[in-house]
């Protein structure tokens, strides 16, 4: 299965604004993306209380996956968002 | 963390900060309503609410289940006194752009607390009947035992 690992470039972590930011993205996508912490917990990505019951902190390395058609499109586009500090944007 | 006893969820709710039959005109009338909830509880000081507002049109706090979990933005940590969250509930809803909104879980945290604060509440709204039983509640103490 595709997948990409990523460090999370925001500066809160992957909560509030970037987590429904993140959420949103991935549930647009059309295509079913999992996002699985460094702890192992793995919750469906465009759910934002799953996004956001992980509490993935600034620099903490998660894992998103994917399947299917456009699974390798999708997963780039949720990577720039993951490397993106959105607090800023 | 393994082990560690975190206290309830439940013990950040002061006396007074569940509202279980509020009402308000739109979005920004429910923000402040939860703002001032907290205010009134002695968490924050006045100017988190406007930092509420600002994270509430940034980015909308809605997370699904007829729940939103308003909050400050990061700038705003210093109007924060204690960490406390409040519940308002608005049994008729309130249009949420477009998502109908019964429950407002407001939060405040000291320093770099949110985060942590955020992901334990969103691991109990993740249980599908916590959330559905904190739209429904009607009794504080049902409120306290979906918190626990």
């Amino acid at each position: 299965m595709p997948e990409r690992t990523v460090a999370v470039a925001s500066s809160v972590g992957l909560h509030a604004r970037p987590a429904s930011l993140f959420s949103q993205a991935a549930a647009k996508l059309g295509v079913p993306i999992t996002l699985t912490s460094a702890s192992g917990k793995s919750v469906n990505a465009a759910s934002i209380l799953g996004v956001l019951s992980l509490g993935i902190g600034h620099g903490e390395v998660v894992t998103i996956s994917a399947e299917g058609d456009g699974a390798d499109q999708a997963l780039d586009s949720l990577t720039d968002i993951l490397n993106t500090d959105l607090d800023q944007a | 963390m393994a082990g560690e006893a975190e206290p309830a969820l439940s013990s950040l709710l002061a006396v007074g900060s569940i509202h279980l039959t509020a009402t308000a005109t739109d979005r920004e009338d429910a923000v402040r309503q939860t703002g001032r909830a907290l205010l009134n509880a002695g968490a924050v000081e006045a100017g988190y609410i406007d930092a509420m507002l600002a994270r509430e049109r940034s980015v909308s706090t809605y997370v699904g289940e007829g729940i939103a979990i308003p909050h400050g933005t990061l700038a705003a940590r210093d109007w924060v006194l204690r960490d406390a969250i409040v519940v308002l509930r608005f049994p008729d809803g309130v249009d949420w752009q477009g998502n109908d909104v019964r429950v407002c879980v407001g939060i405040a945290a000291l320093g770099g607390g949110h985060i942590a604060l955020v992901s334990r509440l969103a691991r109990v709204l993740l249980e599908p009947r916590a959330a559905s039983s904190l739209r429904m509640a009607v009794t504080e103490d049902q409120v306290y035992a979906i918190l626990e």
